[in-house]
């Protein structure tokens, strides 16, 4: 039992820097998120408060146009996600299931798509979306979204998809059923963890992303939440930090909701993939 | 319920053939067992009959009808997969009922047959369970209840019971041939364990390398095996194979001694040949005229003793129903009937 005991703390002791890297960030968002304004830039600097103001919050949401930018960001988000799995499930399940020329070829295509960093294609995108007349569109950020977490989708749902026995198939078409039945009634269900995984993980990248969002959105009522708070900071004579922070609390609120009830998928989800 | 008739079918996967022309006429209402090493080319040719494979060239006819362009949804075919392939996400009843709600049956007749189903498989307590609480035997059960329910017209078993323990697959045979005799429906099983072939078949295919090597009742393969592979193949423990070379009335072994065979086939004396003799057709001599044994290993299983020994360099293995007392190194002398011999031609490997 002590033994337990102490070996749980040391266990602790060993990952506390780790949480403390993680949280301190957090910590200060939070505390000056709260604060009264005036308080903001006492020195030293300290973690406590003479007043939690909660009308940080409200007044933050009047003043930086919050409502508009989180509704961009859902609506960016929650579209590139769909449009990255409606492409990416019968992407995957051809490279699972058939065989056909230049498979290898294109597996090792997508890999590469993932070393490359969004920021050197940029311009040639703004180019692109300039052509296809979607600049300060949000339909922009949806395609390219989508286009960026393919690869990514495309492999994690393949090697789930490798583990769905074949005989499952096999079985409802001996059982009478075509294969968009087979599909859609036997496969599509087993293999729900992995879509809600590539799902998740969509989703947290379209929300996060900066770089494109500044790109391509040209007029402030466009802008998605990480551009909208950038705008609170950038080119300003005057920072409201606590402003800044009570918008930067709000957007990782959604993502560490939606994160910690899916996670469980998460979980079951890279374990099924895995392991037979 | 239907015949099926595979004419001159072959299968190729790229260059490499795996099938080399297969002929087989299975009758409507029969039970045949497909058996053969890994390898042999059994399960895909039960596949190609399910439309899960196509076929390089030649026919397959279930009925009259050609359905090498047919779709395995099309083909009628009833089939029970080695891991059961039961549906995970889905209860029993549902799993046996999928095919009926696929053709839209009327739900009062679809409750009516998975219950009947249900009933001679004893699954009717486990309808609402789903598949992960369910035994390796229950499975089993519903994997065959999801054929039952559908009237098809052909069943076929791929190696079904491969994944049950020694003792249940013993029920289940018994409980699959059972079956077979009350519905009656035509049944092509394939698996690479010659005891089920022998018990359940009405007939047996026995399969090596992409051919058949012969066709017939389990006693006929027992008792008269067309060539070495079969000999050796059916009958547990395996044939005893002496090489010898092919006197009058007798095959003489490299020691010199005589072993008698029945009617001495017109060949030249001097061949080489292959004296085949079944474990279990073996007897100890009353006198010092039998073939001389010296005795390795003593294997008593309770029904019987199996006896692994030596014959001029040959090793030999002997059952007999009686209790002995062996001692490795022991001499024993053994004796047959000349009617259970069998005589192989050492060059082609076919019965002479």
């Amino acid at each position: 039992m002590t033994s337990k005991l102490t070996r749980s703390l040391i266990y602790w002791a060993i990952l506390s820097p780790l949480v403390v890297v993680i949280l301190f960030p957090f910590g200060v968002m939070f505390v000056t998120a709260v604060r009264p304004r005036e308080e903001l830039f006492v020195y030293p600097p300290t973690w406590g408060f003479t007043e939690f103001r909660w009308e940080n919050f409200s007044e933050m949401w009047v003043k930086t146009n919050f409502g508009g930018a989180l509704l961009n960001s859902l609506y960016v988000s929650i579209a590139a996600t769909a449009v990255a799995l409606l492409l990416s499930i019968p992407a995957a399940y051809a490279m699972s299931r058939y065989r056909f020329a230049g498979k290898g070829a294109y597996r090792t295509f997508l890999l590469m798509t993932q070393m490359m960093s969004p920021i050197v294609l940029v311009l040639g995108l703004f180019r692109l979306m300039m052509a296809l007349g979607l600049v300060n569109d949000l339909n922009s950020l949806v395609l390219t979204y989508a286009a960026f977490n393919m690869a990514f989708t495309i492999w994690m749902l393949q090697s789930y998809f490798n583990s769905i026995p074949r005989d499952l198939e096999e079985a409802a078409w001996m059982d009478g059923a075509s294969h968009l039945t087979s599909l859609v009634r036997i496969f599509l269900p087993l293999a729900v963890p992995a879509v809600v995984v590539t799902a998740i993980f969509t989703f947290i990248n379209s929300w996060n992303e900066f770089v494109l969002a500044l790109t391509m959105m040209r007029s402030s009522e466009d802008f998605t939440l990480p551009v909208q708070i950038y705008a609170q900071v950038a080119g300003r004579y005057q920072v409201e930090w606590h402003h800044v922070m009570a918008a930067t609390v709000l957007a990782t609120v959604p993502v560490a909701i939606v994160f910690s009830w899916l996670q469980r998928y998460l979980i079951r989800g890279m374990a099924l993939g895995a392991v037979k | 319920m239907s015949s099926v008739t595979i004419r001159g079918v072959t299968k190729r996967y790229g260059a490499l053939p795996v099938l080399h022309g297969i002929d087989l006429e299975i009758r409507d209402r029969e039970f045949v067992v497909l058996v053969g090493p890994s390898g042999c080319g059994k399960s895909t040719l039960l596949r190609m009959i399910a439309g899960l494979e196509t076929i390089s060239s030649g026919d397959i006819l279930i009925g009259d009808r050609v359905v090498n362009d047919v779709p395995a949804k099309a083909r009628d075919i009833a089939m029970v997969f080695q891991n059961y392939a039961l549906y995970p996400h889905m209860s029993v009843y549902e799993n046996m009922s999928f095919s009926l709600r696929l053709k839209r049956t009327a739900k009062d007749v679809i409750d009516r047959k998975v219950r009947e189903a249900a009933d001679i498989l004893n699954l009717s307590k486990f309808l609402d369970r789903s598949p992960r609480q369910l035994s390796g035997g229950q499975r089993q059960r519903v994997a065959m209840g999801r054929a039952l329910v559908r009237d098809a017209q052909v069943f076929l078993f791929d190696e079904p019971l491969s994944n049950l323990d020694a003792k249940l697959r013993v029920v289940m045979r018994t409980e699959i041939k059972a079956l077979h005799q009350r519905l009656q429906t035509t049944s092509v099983y394939v698996t690479h364990d010659q005891i089920e072939a022998m018990t359940m078949a009405d007939r047996i295919v026995v399969m090596n390398a992409g051919r058949i090597e012969q066709i017939g009742t389990p006693l006929e393969l027992y008792d008269t095996p067309a060539n070495l592979f079969v000999a050796d193949f059916i009958g547990s423990p395996s044939m005893n194979f002496l090489l010898g070379t092919l006197e009058q009335g007798a095959v003489t072994l490299a020691d010199g001694s005589r072993l008698p065979v029945a009617a001495a086939p017109q060949v030249a004396a001097g061949r080489k040949v292959v004296f085949g003799i079944r474990p279990e057709h073996l007897a100890l001599s009353d006198d010092d005229n039998g073939l001389a044994a010296e005795v390795e290993v003593v294997e008593p299983t309770g029904a019987n003793i199996q006896v692994y020994a030596k014959v001029a360099g040959m090793p030999l293995c002997a059952v007999f129903n009686e209790r002995h007392d062996f001692r490795p190194g022991q001499v024993i002398r053994l004796t047959w009937s000349p009617r259970q011999a069998h005589l192989f031609d050492e060059a082609s490997g076919q019965r002479m």
